[in-house]
């Protein structure tokens, strides 16, 4: 592609949304300054405008001024905020992200990163992978980007040397396979003399791959969840003219006027009798993306937060969510404190039971296991425990509702993705015992009797339970039945709990808690113990 | 001259029908998450193209109501047919209307001869602020962009002010995932910007689709015409045949002149805008 091919195009392809991310200093700015002054995306007056403030400041022309518009950041250069700008390839249009690098504005570059298609990972060539290259390639994996490239920039400083480039796009790949990240495109430019951006560099003659823009040509949209079971939260239920509508967005999959729907996690259940989509009174079917009101054929009671499905293929009503999650508050997130809960269009309030690793974005180590708090910009695995019963799904079965965000004093702080649910009772008849709620203290020790105990049932504990256990505290548990223990079991797989056992006639005895495996086992195989 | 004028031709492209038809459903979502949450609304119609366009999405959001009251904050200094247009189009489409003019100021001499930094300031951020005051509204609807101009490019769809009125643009909450921060103090107020995500080019497509009708300042009188409407002393139009929609669209299609580019106070001096909009402007 040459330079003449791009222009201002009228076309109308939705625009592919990039988010621009690296350390601080490694030239996300420039790069998105270059992308535009050489696609032509640039107004004549705001070049000028420009032109004007770095002359006025005694600087050669600053491209990372188009998108710095705050006095700060121009002042600092450091972009502040979240920036979204234009530019077109001659294939389509492009809605730029601009991340912020600094490390406490990772809340921008979560805010901004969130919404993004694809991503490019700055990274500098004569300074190599830095913290927030990998913190932020971190987050990328996190909120599910897949479409990644690599580049590496200011290899004028370095006289282009293949070397050098080789050498840190191998320490880069490196780490994005360590985290499941693939780079598609590895592109060696400098951003400020528009090297490879979007035309070839005759510097790079060892470099046969495409350029930035070329590179961004071959990435796709990310697609609309149509193929997946229909969703669609219920945002809100209005109630004019004797009329009652459930309004709310499809959220994936397709509804049609006629299909029998169930309500989650209340269970109830209706037909839809029409699809409103003002002005039209009747729409045939709502697809994933699609804003509607839905009129029922029963008149039944559903409040806002709950979650539309086919009765065959719903979603979880969780009250159990086991999760990655991202924490930006600037006070730790706490073991046993609840937070505010939001998926979908469903509040709710979230007790934090576990968190069962506390990770460094950075190097990827466990910084710690079963931790008592998340600090700010850590990530972690993290049980949450919900006051009442939320439709939900994993990721993995439905990127919509399977993220959400935590939220302290009206103001969110931090976003998870759903690896997998604890069900509520009711959905499928399940009940939930409590273990903290059964413990009895007999004169051998703590004991919990569920011998009474069959069917279908889950097991949960509070954090203070989890913390007792962890903490080496040995707890007896008596089963009658193969279920409630199996129910058990799982429980203890998901805490990483240490667990022994000793079938016996009229049941199981376990033991939970032991500090070591091997004393554990020993102890049981030497006596009656408990 | 008519006031109202409304695109002759309907084209329907299927592309780019999928593609308004994804920013409609947007701010849609956010039109009715706000309902959802904030008692008190009320939205700021400028009179321009971008708010009619969102009072025009806020319609389909509300299934042919709009449930909040409009504001337009009256400086009197305005094209006279804004106001014919504006009254007009109250009537047919019976609104809600509450008109905010700082009598004060004006009374005392304030235009822009005291300085436009100053006129802006008081004819439009403290005749809102008083306005807001004076109906206890919790949340305003804005139609501002982010492809407008700097500052605007940096907001959030949700975004407080505080007590006096200030915007802190260097520590605001994040925003993913469409789940957005609705709960805030009681003496706040939460800026919500529906159409944020919208280009000036995305809003002629979408009043070209919709036949939505715009003030006719907009078309060419023959030589002239505007892009971006304000009061009649710091408002310039440019020479222009562009008479219809489409006419329109083909030229926004082929300029490279930024949209505010005939808007004094943008001008005025470096950085006036994100000053203005740290106060309180819109």
């Amino acid at each position: 592609m040459t330079i003449q091919n791009i222009s201002r195009q009228p076309s109308v392809e939705p625009a592919l949304r990039i988010v621009i991310v690296g350390h601080v200093d490694h030239g996300k700015s420039t790069l998105i300054g270059r992308l535009f002054y050489d696609t032509g995306a640039i107004p004549a007056e705001r070049y000028d405008e420009i032109e004007r403030t770095c002359k006025a400041q005694g600087r050669p022309f600053e491209y990372a001024y188009l998108m710095d518009a705050l006095e700060e950041e121009r002042e600092q250069n450091v972009t502040i905020e979240t920036t979204q700008t234009r530019f077109r390839s001659s294939r389509r249009g492009y809605l730029i992200i601009d991340a912020p690098g600094h490390k406490e504005f990772l809340k921008n570059m979560v805010t901004g990163a969130s919404e993004a298609d694809a991503a490019i990972l700055i990274v500098d060539g004569e300074e190599g992978v830095r913290e927030q290259t990998r913190r932020h390639a971190y987050i990328l994996a996190l909120l599910g980007i897949s479409q990644v490239m690599v580049t590496i920039n200011k290899l004028d400083r370095v006289g282009f040397d293949r070397a050098r480039f080789d050498q840190v796009a191998a320490e880069t790949v490196h780490f994005l396979h360590s985290i499941g990240l693939t780079a598609q495109f590895l592109v060696p430019i400098s951003a400020r003399q528009g090297d490879n951006v979007v035309e070839r560099s005759s510097a790079t003659p060892w470099y046969q791959g495409p350029t930035i823009l070329d590179a961004l040509d071959a990435f796709s949209p990310a697609a609309l969840d149509r193929s997946r079971p229909g969703r669609m939260p219920v945002q809100d239920v209005y109630r004019w003219d004797d009329v009652r509508r459930y309004v709310g967005r499809v959220e994936s999959g397709t509804f049609r006027r006629g299909d029998r729907v169930r309500f989650l996690p209340s269970g109830r259940e209706s037909r839809i009798r029409s699809i409103e989509r003002w002005p039209e009174a009747r729409v045939p079917a709502a697809a994933a993306g699609t804003c509607v009101g839905i009129h029922l054929e029963d008149e039944v009671y559903v409040e806002p937060g709950e979650v539309m499905s086919r009765p065959q293929d719903g979603p979880v009503p969780a009250v159990e969510v086991h999760a990655s999650v991202f924490w930006m508050g600037r006070t730790p997130l706490s073991l046993g404190t609840r937070y505010g809960f939001k998926i979908g269009s469903a509040d709710a309030q979230a007790e934090v039971v576990a968190i069962e690793e506390r990770i460094d974005p950075v190097s990827l180590e466990v910084r710690q296991r079963y931790a008592e708090w998340l600090g700010e910009s850590e990530v972690g695995r993290v049980v949450l425990r919900l006051e009442k019963p939320v439709a939900a799904d994993t990721f993995e079965t439905n990127p919509k509702l399977g993220r959400f965000v935590l939220v302290e004093q009206g103001v969110v702080r931090g976003g998870g993705i759903i690896r997998s649910l604890g069900m509520a009772s009711g959905a499928r008849s399940v009940r939930v015992i409590e273990l903290g709620e059964r413990l009895l203290v007999d004169p051998s020790g703590a004991l919990i009797d569920l011998r009474s105990e069959g069917g279908d049932i889950e097991i949960a504990a509070d954090a203070r339970f989890l913390a007792r256990v962890r903490a080496g505290e040995r707890v007896a548990l008596r089963f009658s039945g193969m279920r409630p223990f199996g129910a058990f079991l799982n429980w203890a797989w998901e805490h990483f709990i240490p667990v022994t056992f000793r079938r016996e006639q009229e049941g199981v005895w376990v033991s939970c808690g032991a500090p070591e495996y091997a004393s554990a086992t020993e102890h049981y195989l030497d006596g009656p113990g408990i | 001259m008519s006031t109202m004028t409304t695109p002759g031709l309907l084209r329907v492209d299927p592309e780019e029908s999928a593609y308004l038809d994804a920013l409609e459903n947007q701010t849609m979502f956010i039109f009715r998450e706000a309902y959802r949450r904030f008692e008190n609304l009320a939205m700021l119609w400028s009179i321009g193209k971008d708010s009619t366009a969102m009072l025009w999405v806020a319609r389909k959001a509300f299934f042919g109501r709009v449930p909040f009251p409009l504001v337009h904050i009256d400086t009197t200094m305005k094209h006279p047919v804004m106001i014919e247009f504006r009254d007009q189009i109250a009537s047919e489409w019976g609104l809600d209307l509450r008109v905010g003019t700082n009598r004060e100021a004006l009374d005392s001499g304030m235009g822009p001869d005291k300085g436009r930094f100053e006129c802006c300031t008081a004819l439009k951020t403290s005749a809102l602020q008083r306005l807001i005051e004076q109906h206890g509204f919790k949340g305003i609807f804005l139609g501002i962009r982010r492809d407008e101009e700097g500052s605007r490019a940096k907001e959030r769809v949700f975004s407080p002010r505080d007590r006096d009125f200030q915007w802190n643009f260097k520590d605001q909450p994040p925003e993913l995932w469409d789940q957005f921060n609705t709960a805030y103090g009681d003496d706040t107020h939460v800026r919500i910007h529906p159409i944020l995500h919208w280009t000036e080019m995305d809003i002629w497509r979408y009043i070209r689709r919709e036949g939505i009708p715009v003030c006719s300042l907009y078309f060419s009188n023959g030589t002239h015409r505007y892009r971006s409407l304000g009061c009649v002393p710091c408002n310039s139009n440019f020479p222009s045949t562009a008479s219809t929609v489409d006419q329109i669209i083909h030229e926004l299609e082929h300029t490279t002149t930024p949209e505010r580019a005939g808007r004094a106070q943008d001008h005025e001096k470096a950085y006036m805008m994100q000053k203005l909009r740290s106060l309180g402007y819109m």
